[in-house]
Parts: C-alpha cells; sequence; structure tokens
C-alpha cells in the first residue's frame, strides 16, 4: 500500500512548486501577489516591504547586514522562501557575488497596491436584482452542511443523505491514502484516514483542495489556473453575491465543484446567476488553522467511560464509532462508551491513542462546559487507560536475531559478547550455558568475527 | 502527524494606532519650518504606510486618530466592515482614502469651530495627551473583547511642539501604557525634538525617530515598523541617539 502522508501542506508550498514561467504568468494578479506576500514568514515580509521601491539588485551581504547575528536562521528561511516562490530573483555577477532583487511584476502589484488600496476581484451585484441573500449565519451552516455531506459521502458513500456532483471517479481520487479495500470488504479507513478525519475543518480543506489541484491535469485544466481562480476567490467578501457571467469557461466549471466543497453557493434569480462564497471560501489563502477557527466542542467525558456527544451530526456519529461503542443515539445527543473492544478495533486500523488521534480528537473536541473547566477536559483515569490498553497490544517486540551456542570455551564466549555489545547488537545473554543472541544486522559481523578467532 | 507548517506565522497579527497631528498652526506653517513637507503629501505617505500595514496580513488592523487643537476624535477603523463596501461607488478614490479623508474634513471643521472661543497664544501644541488616552482605550477594548488579540501599538505622528500644561497628562498616558506593554513609537516631523516623545518611547521601549529627510518619510515609517512584527527583535532597528533626560519639567 503507498504510504499517503496527511500533512495540511501550505497553498504556497503548491504555488512554490509550480514552474518558473507559469508562477511569473500568476504574479500578472495583483490578489496572488497579496496572497503571496501574506503567505511568507514575517520576516520575509519585511524585506519585500524594504525592497519595494528599490529598483537595483541588492547583494546578500548587505542584506546580512540588516539582521542582528542571532536571527541568521530565520533571515535563511526567509531568503530561501522568497527565492522558491520567485519573489526574490536571484543573479551572480562576473565576481561571483550574489544579489537578489524583487520580481518586477509582483513589485509593480505591489506599488499599485500601495497606492490605490485593496480592491476587490469584482463588484458585488446590487441588492435589486439578487432579492433576499442568506444571512452570514446561514451561509456558515449551509458551507458547513455541503461540507459534512461531502466528508460523509468521502468515508462512508452509503451513508450520505444527498450525494454530491462530484463524479466517483472524483470521489476516488479524494478516497486515495484515506480508505483501504481488502478484497471485497467495504473500505475500511487508514491511519492516515482517520488523522484526516481529525484535523479542523480547514486542514481537512487544504487537503482536499490539493488533491483536487493535483488531479486538475486529468481534467484538462491548468494547475495555474485553478490557483490563481482559488486564491482571487478568497479576495471576495463572504457574503455578496457576484454575477456568474464575469467568470469564464474553466471557472464557471469550477464554481460548480466548490459549491459541491461548501466554498460558494450558487443561486439563481429570474434572469442571472450568481454565486456568494462563503467563510471556507475566503480563508482559504488565510495562513491556516488559526486557533480563531476553533469550532465549538460537543464531547464529555466521563469517568466511568462514559461519552456523550452533544451532536446531530451524522459525521460525528461515524467518527465516534471508529473507537466508541455507540449506544442509543437521541436527536441531539450520542451516548457511548469507550471500551477495550471498541478501541482494539480502533487500534487495528492503525490508529494510535497518541498525537493528534483518539486523545486529542476528544481534547479538541470537548463540551465548553468541560473545557472551561480546571480540570483536564478528558479525565485522567480515561486517558490514562487508553494509553494502557494501547501499549498492551505493543507487548511484544520483534526483533529478528541470531543464535549462538556451542562455544568451545569461555574466553571465546566472553570475546564473542564483548564484541556484539561493542557493536550494540548484544540483546540477551547466559554465561552459565555459553548461549547468546544477537541482533540480526550485526550477524555478518559476529561470523568474521568468530571465524578470525 | 505534523500540524500545519503556517501555525508559526499565525501570531503576527498587529493592531496598530496611528496617531496624526493635524493641528492647523503646525501645518499652517506660521510657526514651523516644515517647508518640505505639505499636508496632502504628508497623507500620501502615510495612507501608502497604512495600505502597507493592511497589506501584510489580512487580520492587521490600523486605527487612525487626529490629534487636533481642541480635540481628537476617531478617524479611521479598518476593521469596520464599511471600510471593504464603500469603495464600489466611487470608482477611482480607494475605500481607506475616500472614508478617511471625509471624517478627517470634519475632524477639522468641528475642531475649527472649537477654537473660535480661544484664540491661542504662547506655544500651540496638538492634544496628544487626548489622543494617547483615546488609543490606550481602544487597545483595552480589543484586550478585553477576547483571548486571542492582535499585538498593539501605537505610532505618533508628531509636528508641533509639546505643549508643558499636558505633562501630567501624556506622563500618565505613557506609564499606562507601559503598563499594558503597549510600546509607543514616534516619529517626529516638526522643527524642533519631542522630549514627550522621547520619554514616551524610550519608557515603552518603542522607536523614537525624526527623520532628516521629509519627503522619504514611506520609507521611515517602514523602517520604524519592523518591529511591528514579533521576529523583529531580530532586525537592526534605526534609533535615534538622543536619549531622554528622563526627568523632563517643563
Amino acid at each position: 500500500m503507498p504510504q499517503v502522508k496527511i500533512i495540511a501542506k501550505n497553498f504556497m508550498d503548491m504555488v512554490a512548486a509550480l514552474p518558473a514561467l507559469k508562477l511569473d504568468k500568476l504574479y500578472d494578479n495583483t490578489f496572488i501577489c497579496e496572497a503571496v506576500l501574506r503567505s511568507l514568514p514575517p520576516l520575509a515580509k519585511k524585506y519585500v516591504l524594504q525592497m519595494l521601491y528599490v529598483d537595483v539588485p541588492v547583494t546578500a551581504k548587505s542584506m546580512e547586514e540588516w539582521v542582528l547575528a542571532d536571527g541568521f536562521s530565520k533571515h535563511r528561511v526567509a531568503i530561501d522562501r522568497l527565492i522558491q516562490l520567485r519573489v526574490f530573483l536571484e543573479s551572480t555577477d562576473r565576481k561571483k557575488e550574489t544579489s537578489y532583487r524583487l520580481n518586477p511584476k509582483f513589485q509593480g502589484n505591489l506599488q499599485k497596491y500601495l497606492v490605490h488600496g485593496g480592491v476587490l476581484p469584482r463588484d458585488p451585484m446590487s441588492s435589486s436584482i439578487t432579492v433576499r441573500l442568506p444571512t452570514l449565519e446561514e451561509l456558515e451552516s449551509y458551507a458547513l452542511n455541503q461540507w459534512e455531506c461531502f466528508l460523509l459521502q468521502l468515508i462512508s458513500s452509503g451513508q450520505a443523505e444527498k450525494t454530491t456532483n462530484f463524479s466517483s471517479s472524483m470521489i476516488e481520487v479524494f478516497q486515495r491514502g484515506l480508505l483501504s479495500q481488502r478484497g471485497k470488504e467495504a473500505p475500511r479507513l487508514t491511519e492516515s484516514g482517520f488523522q484526516f478525519l481529525l484535523m479542523d475543518t480547514n486542514a481537512q480543506l487544504w487537503y482536499i483542495i490539493r488533491e483536487y489541484i493535483s488531479n486538475s491535469e486529468e481534467r484538462r485544466v491548468d494547475p495555474a489556473d485553478l490557483i490563481s481562480f482559488l486564491l482571487e476567490l478568497s479576495f471576495h467578501a463572504t457574503g455578496q453575491a457576484y454575477n456568474i457571467t464575469t467568470l469564464n469557461e474553466v471557472q464557471r466549471s469550477i464554481i460548480k465543484d466548490l459549491a459541491d466543497l461548501g466554498l460558494v453557493k450558487l443561486q439563481q434569480g429570474r434572469k442571472e446567476s450568481w454565486f456568494i462564497p462563503t467563510k471556507l471560501a475566503t480563508n482559504l489563502s488565510v495562513s491556516l488553522s488559526d486557533s480563531s477557527s476553533r469550532k465549538q466542542g460537543f464531547v464529555v467525558v466521563e469517568t466511568n467511560f462514559r461519552l456523550y456527544a452533544y451532536s446531530t451530526s451524522k459525521l460525528h456519529c461515524e467518527i465516534l464509532r471508529l473507537f466508541a461503542r455507540i449506544e442509543y443515539q437521541l436527536p441531539n445527543l450520542i451516548v457511548g462508551a469507550i471500551t477495550k473492544e471498541s478501541l482494539y478495533s480502533a487500534f487495528d486500523n492503525g490508529i494510535t491513542s497518541e498525537q493528534a488521534s483518539i486523545i486529542s480528537f476528544l481534547q479538541q473536541n470537548a463540551h465548553p462546559r468541560v473545557a472551561d473547566r480546571a480540570a483536564p477536559a478528558v479525565p485522567e483515569n480515561v486517558t490514562d487507560q487508553i494509553r494502557l490498553w494501547e501499549t498492551d497490544l505493543n507487548r511484544v517486540e520483534i526483533t529478528p536475531s541470531h543464535f549462538y551456542d556451542d562455544f568451545p570455551s569461555k574466553d571465546v564466549f566472553e570475546a564473542a559478547c564483548d564484541y556484539a555489545r561493542e557493536n550494540g547488537g548484544l540483546l540477551w545473554e547466559d554465561s552459565k550455558r555459553m548461549r547468546l543472541v544477537v541482533k540480526a544486522d550485526i550477524h555478518g559481523l559476529m561470523r568474521e568475527y568468530l571465524q578470525k578467532k | 502527524m505534523a500540524s500545519a507548517p503556517s501555525k508559526q506565522y499565525s501570531d503576527d497579527v498587529s493592531l496598530l494606532m496611528v496617531l496624526l497631528d493635524t493641528n492647523p498652526f503646525f501645518w499652517g506653517g506660521t510657526n514651523t519650518t516644515t517647508g518640505v513637507l505639505s499636508f496632502s503629501s504628508f497623507l500620501t505617505h502615510v495612507i501608502s504606510f497604512l495600505n502597507s500595514i493592511i497589506l501584510l496580513n489580512q487580520l492587521n488592523q490600523v486605527v487612525v486618530i487626529a490629534t487636533g487643537f481642541n480635540s481628537c476624535d476617531y478617524i479611521y477603523e479598518s476593521s469596520t466592515s464599511e471600510a471593504i463596501i464603500v469603495n464600489s461607488d466611487n470608482g477611482q478614490m480607494p475605500a481607506l482614502c475616500s472614508k478617511m479623508l471625509q471624517k478627517l474634513e470634519e475632524f477639522v471643521i468641528r475642531d475649527e469651530q472649537l477654537s473660535k472661543e480661544n484664540s491661542p497664544t504662547g506655544i500651540v501644541s496638538s492634544l496628544l495627551s487626548g489622543s494617547l488616552s483615546l488609543a490606550l482605550c481602544y487597545i483595552q477594548k480589543v484586550f478585553r473583547s477576547g483571548p486571542l488579540h492582535p499585538h498593539p501599538r501605537i505610532l505618533c505622528l508628531q509636528g508641533s511642539p509639546d505643549g508643558p500644561e499636558q505633562y501630567v497628562a501624556v506622563m500618565n498616558a505613557i506609564f499606562s501604557a507601559q503598563r499594558s506593554m503597549v510600546p509607543i513609537d514616534s516619529c517626529v516631523i516638526g522643527a524642533q525634538h519631542s522630549a514627550f516623545l522621547q520619554q514616551a518611547s524610550y519608557i515603552t521601549g518603542g522607536v523614537y525617530l525624526k527623520p532628516q529627510q521629509l519627503d522619504g518619510l514611506f520609507q521611515y515609517l517602514t523602517i520604524q515598523s519592523r518591529r511591528l512584527v514579533p521576529d523583529m527583535g531580530m532586525i537592526c532597528t534605526p534609533t535615534d541617539p538622543h536619549k531622554p533626560n528622563c526627568a523632563t519639567y517643563p
């Protein structure tokens, strides 16, 4: 099985991975310049500002003088990032001196920004045409609903009430790495799949968008176009209506997919149709995982291992079912218990108790009443027990090794023991009966050594 | 699993309070030798600077307070949502400018009306103590709004001379800024140094700057604002060699 590592990788890493020519073309768009600048580390931002009105290359040496000695590693990181994103163009002169200058397109766009201030990518439609726009709360719940619906379809296709318009091949692309199918069994969530479900919405969105972009070439959409459109979208005002006719052909097909993900809401008037960006869209270019976007928790865990989840969401129920025994479900409450058996089945799927897994899920989603208490959100005896049950499974550690006996004399045996110890491979010795066990990887060395004797 | 790598940058959000000196006696040039810098070109520099702050992080907030002769008032808040929507009606003028200029004009007129009653004699200083207090009030409001708040900072753009009668009030404001760990940066555009602001910056750990060439004000402001971002302890910041003598009694 290919190992797919789930990392909420930054959008900008994808931008940086584009070929230079395409990247330069992207910088024609002011919004991209803006988004790229905002994604930079603080020091790099300052450098850009510093260089904004400098038209000649600045030597690397003089830039190094801008920082104090202990900031040098950050300086390196900043410069590397700037070059990676082609915001700084590197040049070397005859004397082998490196110097940097701002990408002229980037520079021009930012200079314009400083004079004119931020503007919106397109003007919102007047309220006379769009009769009733959803309120921000409605829009947010719409977005979350849509997203949840999509996730549910992703993890268990049968459960979703209404399916999205994504083709099944597209869904399969998204599922790659998250689910694994053994033979004819129903697909099961892999470890990374579980971690995916535990990430916050923004991070999940990134993962999906990333897959969506990397798959774009198969749908004959230029990734650069897609990226620039997504970035541009994030500069629209949440809750305003924008006319669909302002989009080009490619963008119109993209926007339908985005509506499925809950990034935009599509509405139709008598003649025209428009799209309304939701919070998910406008957060796209934001340096992610801001704690400000934390959702409200819903889980209460008691010291008797009972678990109460105040949630109406099917998705939450599915997630809890992964590691807890669901006992009954009321309209707004899911009651379950964390049992040894339920946890074993979770561990069996490769889900671990630590790090971004069960315990942290319970802690992150703790109900505000519990979270605000001074005591830990999840009772200590429960977390300890979960860890103990997990270590129970790992009681035996298997190390490939070799067994030696029949030593001719005590001296040879002891020398062999010492030799194995020196090489860090001695696992066990029994000096009475002159037997020893060494790790398999030093077996070769041992044999050579013993033959020499 | 590695957490999102961008986490480390999420804390570079700043809240910048800019105190603009709008004292007509200073800008009218009766009192000082500004010469080089007119009020309009001063505003151009400042607006570009404000744009650059907003450009750096979409969560950055900028608040502008006008320091007049008789009064002071909030002129512009970037966090209010109107700021974004306004700009579509008057094509040319960017939102920030149009809104700010309009409020500024209203303010100057109001300020002028107040001054008719008492004609100025002696030193014509601006109401620095008042605008410092306004800025600190605003910051307190932000502090109390929730556990997560941006790094606040006050930037005084001052041209008029210090008003001795405000000494106690200004010092109180400075100490309260020090207590709430709000650095006060100052940029003096008038002819002489400001002892008040030297102290303010010194006590609160801000940067005091008196630009030599006022037509490069924007660049001065960007260099000075390097420390807006937490990392900036790393950067060499220019400081004025003038150390204030801490007991300056007027």
